[in-house]
């Protein structure tokens, strides 16, 4: 219950020592800005971080292909390696099983026009998958079909740069787009946070892209593929490792590529790539909570100390207090709900102070590897409240040793 | 009564009436400060026994002799032990505090306690900022704010000069005649002359009890 009476004793005991009060409360302030700044640099180095991974899955398996580095049964150097619809279908359905997979194909620069307007953007061919695998925010229509591949249907999902600058503003979807002379009808629209160059692009069907832009060049490239995508779905990360080694070393063995050939085949396993980011930010978390942890500590004994001198001060004052009918049970409240104010009020001022520094700092400290520093609020207040726990701590047992003194050995103590 | 292997009191054997003023006296170590603290509470007692107002006060609790300290016994001390930081008016309703008193009543009865005592006009005023001799007005107001039974005053003139030690002696004396035991500690026969009877303390023990008649009291100039 609000003890108006005991709250009054205390501002006037507060504010009657203003440098006693200044200095337990800037030791505790202190800590908790401290702690919430630290916490705050490293969810921005977490955010950082975390953001050059973009959209995509963190549970999924990326293969590449390109030119040998190393000859390897009877192909020389510089050998281009493609991958193949086969290769795709076999993986899916004899070593991965994956929930949901896609093939990629890429056409860097391609002339993309709309009525007068003209450009060059990033052409890509994909599987419906696609659209979750590299998690692509659509803000308009809807993604490719398994209807739109299977009829080779010649549609399009054009990103937002295209969208402004080969139409303008409003509705894209239902419009047409030429793309290297054919028509191509727009379905759906993204709009990537990741920025201009995610933005200037446009998504075909696959075999749409293989049968116009491969087939039209050689009929043998009909079915290559640039780049094939594996959801590891929910395995664990050793799981998932395996099936990463499943893939690269099948893939090995069908294309002829040196074990240690990295460029002609690479398999990323985004579940490591994941699994060790989040080591290192387990290793930030440990590192800012062991500072934080460790400047709190700091505080409250701090607190511990400076309620440590103001009873020994104040012996003369209790005894007096003694005197004139004061109860042990008041002068330990008295002792403990000054410390447990002090602790709360200076704590508070630091947790604002934090969190201020952080919200109006935060668009002054952006970088490629920190972004958007924030706080865990539900944890800072439990870390406060353990504070405010060691502040009632440590002003209880400086006042129980003050009750135990004897009224005329408190007295005699000046 | 004593404390471990020193034993300070020794066969006391000692009545105070209601109402009676009573001075203590003895050389240094005679053990006249002990004996006034226990019967303030601020000291136990390891043998005998000590009754305040027909209660036995032998073995109580730090809780139970606050309540005793706070409804029965008014301190008053050589050093007037006033809290720095209060001023004269929140430095006397502090017993009240302990008594739950709500703090309007608290300010109204300690700023007309001061009144009496002639400190009217300066109860805002902070102890640093009082002379000897108001400090010592403010301390009796404070040990009578809460309508004690006994007064017990340690010295309450020794840190005074002597026209102001003849100030509160007065007020002493008017408390007295209300009905207040008031029971003083001092080396100076001046004081004790001024109080109903003259108790001497020697290494622990009485050695004289004198009764002084009204006649026999000094007259004081104030």
């Amino acid at each position: 219950m609000f003890d108006r009476e005991l709250w009054l004793e205390i501002a006037h005991t507060v504010t009657g020592n203003p440098l006693r009060t200044a200095l337990t409360g800037l030791s505790v302030g202190l800590g908790v800005f401290i702690l919430v700044v630290m916490q705050g640099l490293g969810f921005g180095l977490q955010n950082g971080v975390k953001s050059t991974f973009g959209d995509q899955a963190s549970n999924a398996i990326w293969v590449d292909t390109d030119r040998t580095s190393l000859p390897y049964r009877g192909q020389a150097v510089n050998t281009s390696i493609w991958a193949t619809n086969q290769d795709f279908s076999r993986l899916n359905e004899e070593v991965t099983m994956a929930p949901e997979s896609s093939i990629k194909l890429w056409f860097w620069g391609t002339l993309i026009k709309v009525g007068s307007k003209e450009g060059n953007y990033q052409l890509y061919g994909v599987s419906p998958d696609y659209v979750s695998l590299n998690g692509i925010p659509m803000v308009g229509g809807r993604f490719l079909s398994e209807a739109d591949c299977d009829g080779f249907e010649k549609v399009c999902v054009v990103g937002g740069g295209v969208v402004k600058q080969l139409f303008g503003e409003g509705m894209v979807v239902g419009r047409y787009i030429e793309v290297r002379g054919v028509s191509f009808r727009v379905i759906g629209r993204f709009d990537s946070p990741s920025g201009r160059w995610a933005n200037n692009a446009v998504y075909i069907p696959a075999p749409t892209a293989q049968r116009l832009f491969h087939g039209a060049v050689d009929a043998g490239r009909m079915d290559w593929v640039d780049q094939m995508v594996f959801s590891t779905g929910d395995l664990a990360t050793d799981e998932a490792t395996v099936m990463a080694n499943d893939v690269d070393h099948d893939l090995r063995t069908r294309l002829g590529v040196h074990p240690d050939d990295q460029r002609g085949l690479s398999v990323r396993d985004n579940n490591e790539d994941a699994a060790m980011f989040e080591r290192i930010f387990l290793g930030i978390r440990i590192f800012i909570w062991g500072i934080g942890g460790l400047t709190l500590f700091a505080g409250a004994i701090g607190v511990a100390n400076i309620m440590g001198i103001v009873v020994k001060e104040r012996t003369v004052e209790f005894g007096v207090r003694k005197a004139l009918g004061a109860t042990p049970g008041s002068i330990i409240k008295l002792i403990v709900v000054e410390a447990v104010a002090l602790t709360l009020v200076s704590g508070s001022c630091g947790l604002i102070a934090g969190v201020a520094l952080l919200e109006y700092g935060a668009p002054m400290m952006q970088h490629e590897f920190f972004s958007d520093p924030s706080v865990n609020l539900k944890v800072t207040l439990v870390a406060f409240a353990v504070l405010v726990f060691a502040g009632a701590l440590s002003g209880f047992f400086p006042a129980l040793r003050a009750v135990r003194i004897r009224p005329v050995e408190a007295l005699r103590s000046e | 009564m004593g404390s471990g292997v020193l034993q300070v009191l020794k066969g006391l054997d000692l009545d105070i009436a209601q109402g009676e003023m009573v001075a203590i006296m003895g050389s240094s170590g005679s053990g006249k400060s002990t004996l006034l603290n226990v019967i303030g509470l601020l000291d136990g007692f390891d043998e005998g026994s000590y009754h305040l107002g027909g209660d036995d006060m032998d073995g109580l609790s730090e809780k139970q002799a606050a309540r005793y300290r706070s409804q029965y016994l008014g301190f008053v001390f050589q050093s007037f032990n006033l809290i720095a930081f209060k001023d004269a008016l929140e430095n006397v309703s502090l017993p009240l505090f302990y008594q739950g008193v709500p703090r309007k009543d608290r300010q109204k009865r300690s700023s007309e306690m001061l009144g009496r005592m002639g400190m009217e006009d300066r109860k805002h005023h902070l102890p640093n900022e009082l002379s000897g001799g108001q400090k010592q007005r403010v301390a009796i107001a404070r040990a009578l704010i809460a309508h004690p039974h006994v007064v017990l005053a340690d010295e309450p003139t020794g840190a005074l000069d002597s026209t102001t030690s003849n100030e509160v002696m007065e007020v002493l004396r008017e408390v007295n005649a209300d009905g207040i035991t008031v029971v003083i500690v001092t080396h100076e026969n001046d004081i004790a002359a001024q109080c109903d009877r003259i108790i001497r303390l020697h290494d622990g023990r009485i050695i004289e009890e004198s009764a002084l008649s009204s006649e026999g009291k000094k007259a004081v100039d104030v």
